[in-house]
């Protein structure tokens, strides 16, 4: 750990080149922490890491197994999956949030990082965002429109709301994407954290 | 939307004579409102055949009865190419499993309303269907949000619907949504409110069935009997 602000990826690889290469590309712009295998990734893993990036095939701890015991232990991070195969949307529904089919290049891994990450601003915006509009009905429930006009705290709500709203939008560009779509769905159905 | 492509206003008033509705932007979602039995299936079905006539495709998701039962209803309305209409089937027993109805529609079954992945995949399936099958626009519309309330919990209704809404609008597509009124209290309603760009509401009075539409801009139109 360096302590500074950069998102964490994780890379769990049990080729070394590959491991090497995919850290190069990376480290420039996040602290990357590499593990070998997947005993080794659990070890590595705590409530700092932001994106993992999960070989299937790995001898002891296998990527399924692995992104199980993530899910379990309610560490909220993005799991790509890197595999040979391209697989369906049983991948997004075990748990995945994406996948990259090997062999990855350069601007593949660190698009699908930057994805990843807006994806996770996503959550936590649509997260406030119901704070928010729960706040807001509250005090729609208890008051007269007459009154709501003149309220400040409901006029700084809405401006809240509205804005947030806005920043939904643009995060992930308002999920044009089957894969956006099912990854945000599946955000939504693990109950979002708090 | 700025950019994209507009893919043209849809034409509601076919099923409700009110201004508003004559011209209603891609990706709006409409919430179906009113207590229990005063006709909520009975006009999301009619939008959704309305668009069908029109050459529109129509996609479905189902907490309650069959999707045979849906389609069958839908068809009483109006004659359509059977392969434009979709539906999820929310609560069909077993796993989940895609099939094609006599006459060409298709149906996904899904057997918990609570499993939301699995409903967004089926949606996605539906949606790339319509896409293959060569539409460009549809109606979506979903019966109900008071059954998955009774499912899952306010917070994550209200978020499905969030990323919902926002898939529709990518698509180019208009949502409509029922609810019961009278399963709800003012706060869990008001909550889920804010996700739409406007409210259909229904209620009886004296034996009859009256609507209004309530934001789309303007004040609430004045009720009148359906």
């Amino acid at each position: 750990m360096d302590g500074t602000d950069d998102p964490v990826v994780l890379i769990v690889e049990d080729e070394p080149d590959v491991a090497g290469t995919y850290e190069i590309w990376l480290e420039e712009a996040y602290e990357v922490r590499v593990a070998a295998d997947g005993d080794e990734g659990l070890r590595r893993l705590d409530d700092s890491v932001d994106v993992v990036l999960l070989d299937r095939k790995m001898p002891g701890l296998s990527g399924d197994e692995l992104l199980e015991r993530i899910r379990e232990r309610g560490i909220d991070c993005r799991v790509a999956m890197v595999t040979a195969v391209d697989p369906d949307f049983e991948i997004l529904e075990m748990g995945f949030d994406t996948y990259l089919s090997k062999p990855v290049d350069a601007d593949q891994l660190t698009e699908t990082v930057e994805a990843l990450l807006a994806r996770s601003e996503y959550d936590s915006l649509l997260r406030e965002y119901y704070a928010l509009v729960e706040k807001r009905a509250a005090l729609e429930a208890t008051k007269e429109d007459a009154a709501l006009a003149e309220n400040r705290e409901y006029r700084r709500l809405t401006a809240e709301v509205e804005e947030l709203r806005d920043r939904l939008s643009e995060t992930i560009g308002g999920i044009a994407d089957d894969e956006e779509f099912i990854a945000a769905i599946r955000g939504v159905d693990d109950g979002g954290g708090g | 939307m700025a950019g994209a492509a507009d893919r043209g206003a849809y034409d509601l008033g076919g099923v409700l004579d009110v201004d508003r509705l004559r011209s209603v932007p891609s990706g709006t979602a409409l919430l179906i409102s009113g207590p229990a039995m005063t006709g909520k299936d009975g006009l999301l079905q009619s939008f959704l055949a309305d668009g069908l006539s029109r050459s529109e495709a129509a996609l479905a998701v189902t907490t309650s009865g069959t999707a045979e039962g849906f389609v069958d209803d839908i068809r009483e309305r109006a004659e359509f190419e059977g392969r434009a209409l979709s539906v999820v089937d929310c609560r069909a027993e077993g796993s989940r499993e895609s099939q094609e109805l006599e006459g060409g529609s298709h149906v996904h079954r899904v057997s918990d309303p609570a499993d939301l992945t699995s409903i967004g995949v089926c949606i996605t399936e539906a949606l790339d269907r319509v896409d293959v099958g060569g539409y460009d626009r549809g109606r979506f519309g979903l019966t109900s949000l008071s059954t998955m309330l009774t499912y899952t919990d306010e917070k994550t209704v209200f978020k499905f619907c969030h990323v919902l809404a926002s898939r529709l609008d990518g698509a180019g597509f208009v949502g409509l949504f029922t609810i019961d009124e009278s399963a709800h209290d003012q706060q869990t309603l008001q909550v889920l409110k804010q996700n739409f760009d406007g409210q259909v509401q229904l209620r009886e009075r004296e034996g009859q069935r009256e609507v209004r539409v309530r934001g789309l801009g303007g004040d609430p139109s004045p009720w009148r009997v359906l």
